[in-house]
This record gives structure tokens, C-alpha cells and sequence, in this order.
């Protein structure tokens, strides 16, 4: 009975300590400077607007375009199936399960990229995975997408091919008219319960 | 600092060999000190036994307090800590299929194989069926997809459930084990058994 009674002496009293401490709630997890400046350079957080456009043709489930300017400015003008998340309103708890998930590709935009780019350091400061920046933000879109200027005609064919696609991605996608407002609002996405990052097999017994 | 692998300190593969160390070094203790016997594992059930429910109820324990005292001292990050998540129905039906398995076969899975490693030919049985199961399983999937995935719980835990804070539910379930060491220690007295 001996050990029992040592044992029990020695983990009731820790089991009493922790419930009386409070919770630690700080998350020592943090990018170091170095790692994201890293990232940073090698530009891998962005997606191109060819990409981009490409996967909005083809109808894309796993991508998920989200406006990060305010409200008002959402309303005049999205890109089509973008949800809105302003970027001040970001970290609310609502958004959690929509920037935390490892199933889709959020691509941030904005007018230009900074804003994006706030939004995705962010996410990165948090460890969340999967979120990308529109490179050049709206204003690069609406140039190369919806108003795609005509290569010379003595360039290569890689160049006319890419002009001929964003001239068709640009009508598909309600080129052309660049201000007008879809009044339609985003269709809202279904709830993803937010999952953790790394799955690995659990010992059982 | 921890979890170790999601924030790099280690690799993937040195993950691997950590695990493979950690796992001879269970199925080692496993196999010392009983756990290989099916007639001692299948004591759980008859209450003659109950070194089971002792052995995984301490192993749990430590574990908490491992865990959130590594935390209180800011060593790991528990919001990166995989939990499980919850199917609900599958769970139930899972864990019923399991303990029929348990207390029909006399092992549970990783039991088996320190059974299997010391020449135990009921427990090279075991491993058989274990398979057949997995493809039977794995055969069926198409059919078995909707309620295996079915009533999907998200990630819960007992704290987040009852609202309470962590601490006092390792604190409650430190309790409750030892409630249940002790009528474990009672049915020992109780159901003797001589020869096992």
C-alpha cells in the first residue's frame, strides 16, 4: 500500500496547484523576424492575377478571394464570389474558422498590396497557414485582367497567348465595364471546422 | 518552445527516430510488466485484474500534468497540441467493436504485437484478424463513408464542455481515477482468481 499512498501524496498536490494557478493563455509561438523576412523575399506569398483569373474561370472550389478593404468599398466593387473581411476587423472571433483552415487558398487583396500584405503578416504571425496575396492588388488586376493591352505583334508567342487569355478571362469575368457593382452579395461559404496543422497518426493502447 | 516539429526545432525525420525509440522503449515496458498476457489484460473485464485501467489511467494523468505544467512554464503552446477529433457515432460504434474485440481476443492492438514479439501464437491470431478487419473495413469504406464521417463534433474537450478551467478537470479527474484505483483494488479482493 506503501507507493500507492506516495503516489497519490505527490499527484493530488500538483493536481491542486494546477487547478488553483490561472490558465496560461500567452502563446510563446512566434515568426522570427529572420523567417519571415525570409518568406517576404522569396515572394511566395503571392498569387498572380493570371493565376488568379485562371482559377475564377475554371470555377476553382479550393480558392477563396477575400477583400480586406472596408466595407463601402466592397460594396461598390469586388471581384466575383470575394468574401469581405476588413482588415481592422480581422482578428474578430467570426473570421477565425475563415483564415484558420487548411483546405482552400485564401488569396487577400486590396487596392494596391499593402493592406494585403498586413493582412497576411497577420495570419503569418499567427502560424496560420494558406493565405496568399493578389500580387499588385486591384489596381495590377484591372490592368492586366480587365484591361489587358495588346502585345506588339512582333512578340513571342507565349506573350499573345497570355494577352489572349486575360482579354477572354477580362470579358468572363465582367471586363470592360471595370466600375460596375455586382449587387449580389457573396455567397457565403460553408463553415469549416478549423483543423490542426499537422495530422499524425495517434498511438492508441 | 514545443510543440517540437510544427515549430521546426526538430525535423520530420528526427521526429521519426524519436518515436521509434519512444515506441521500443513502450512496448518494452509493455511487455515487462504483463502486458502481453491476454488472460492478465482480459482480467479488466472479469475484475480478477485490473492493472489495465491503473496503467491508462496514470499514464493519462501524468500526461496532464505533464502537459499543462509545461505550459504554465510557457514550454509548449497547448492550442498546437493535435487533439483528436471527435466523430461521434463512429467513436461509440468504434469503441464497442474494440471491446468486443479486447475481451474476445484477449489483447488490444498494440498489446498484440508485444504479444506477437515474444512468439505468442494467440496473439499472431490476433494481428490476423486485426488485418482482415482493416480490409474488410477498407473495402466497405464507400458504403461505411457517410456515418463514418457522420455527426462530426469539431475538436471538443472536456474543459471547453463543462467550462471549466483545465486545471480543475485534471484536478477532477485526478480524483475520479483514484476513486476508481480503489475499486479496482476492490474487485481484485472480490473476484480472485489463483492461476492466470
Amino acid at each position: 500500500m506503501k507507493p500507492r499512498l506516495y503516489l497519490a501524496l505527490i499527484i493530488i498536490p500538483l493536481g491542486l496547484i494546477l487547478a488553483a494557478v490561472p490558465a496560461n493563455t500567452t502563446h510563446p509561438y512566434k515568426l522570427s523576424p529572420q523567417d519571415l523576412l525570409e518568406y517576404v523575399n522569396s515572394g511566395m506569398q503571392y498569387f498572380s492575377p493570371d493565376e488568379v483569373a485562371h482559377m475564377l474561370v475554371s470555377k476553382d472550389p479550393s480558392l477563396v478571394l477575400i477583400d480586406v478593404r472596408s466595407e463601402d468599398e466592397y460594396e461598390k466593387f469586388h471581384l466575383p464570389g470575394a468574401i469581405n473581411i476588413p482588415l481592422s476587423s480581422m482578428l474578430e472571433d467570426q473570421w477565425k474558422d475563415y483564415i484558420n483552415q487548411d483546405l482552400r487558398y485564401n488569396v487577400f487583396y486590396s487596392n494596391g498590396t499593402v493592406n494585403a500584405n498586413q493582412a497576411w503578416m497577420l495570419t503569418r504571425q499567427l502560424g496560420y497557414q494558406n493565405n496568399y496575396v493578389l500580387q499588385g492588388g486591384l489596381n495590377y488586376w484591372v490592368e492586366t485582367i480587365m484591361n489587358p493591352t495588346a502585345p506588339p505583334s512582333t512578340s513571342p508567342d507565349e506573350e499573345i497567348a497570355k494577352y489572349d487569355f486575360r482579354k477572354g478571362a477580362g470579358q468572363a469575368l465582367g471586363g470592360g465595364a471595370v466600375v460596375e457593382s455586382s449587387s449580389q452579395p457573396a455567397p457565403a461559404l460553408p463553415k469549416i471546422a478549423p483543423r490542426p496543422k499537422k495530422k499524425r497518426v495517434e498511438g492508441g493502447c | 518552445m514545443g510543440p517540437l516539429i510544427i515549430n521546426d526545432i526538430i525535423t520530420q525525420n528526427t521526429n521519426f527516430f524519436l518515436a521509434f525509440l519512444i515506441g521500443i522503449g513502450f512496448g518494452f515496458v509493455l511487455e515487462s510488466s504483463g502486458f502481453s498476457s491476454s488472460r492478465k489484460l482480459a482480467g479488466m473485464f472479469y475484475g480478477y485484474d485490473t492493472v489495465v485501467l491503473k496503467v491508462f489511467f496514470t499514464a493519462a494523468i501524468v500526461a496532464m500534468l505533464g502537459l499543462l505544467f509545461m505550459s504554465l512554464f510557457n514550454w509548449i503552446d497547448l492550442d498546437m497540441v493535435y487533439v483528436n477529433p471527435t466523430y461521434l457515432w463512429s467513436t461509440i460504434i468504434g469503441g464497442a467493436i474494440m471491446g468486443a474485440g479486447f475481451i474476445t481476443g484477449g489483447f488490444c492492438p498494440g498489446t498484440s504485437f508485444c504479444g506477437a514479439s515474444i512468439g505468442k501464437i494467440d496473439a499472431m491470431f490476433f494481428i490476423g484478424g486485426m488485418f482482415l478487419g482493416i480490409i474488410i473495413f477498407a473495402e466497405a469504406y464507400p458504403l461505411l463513408e457517410p456515418f463514418y464521417k457522420g455527426s462530426f463534433k469539431g475538436t471538443p474537450t472536456l474543459p471547453h464542455a463543462l467550462g471549466l478551467k483545465d486545471g480543475v478537470v485534471v484536478l477532477g479527474i485526478i480524483i475520479v481515477a483514484m476513486g476508481m484505483f480503489w475499486v479496482g483494488e476492490w474487485a481484485e479482493k472480490k473476484f480472485p482468481r489463483e492461476e492466470y
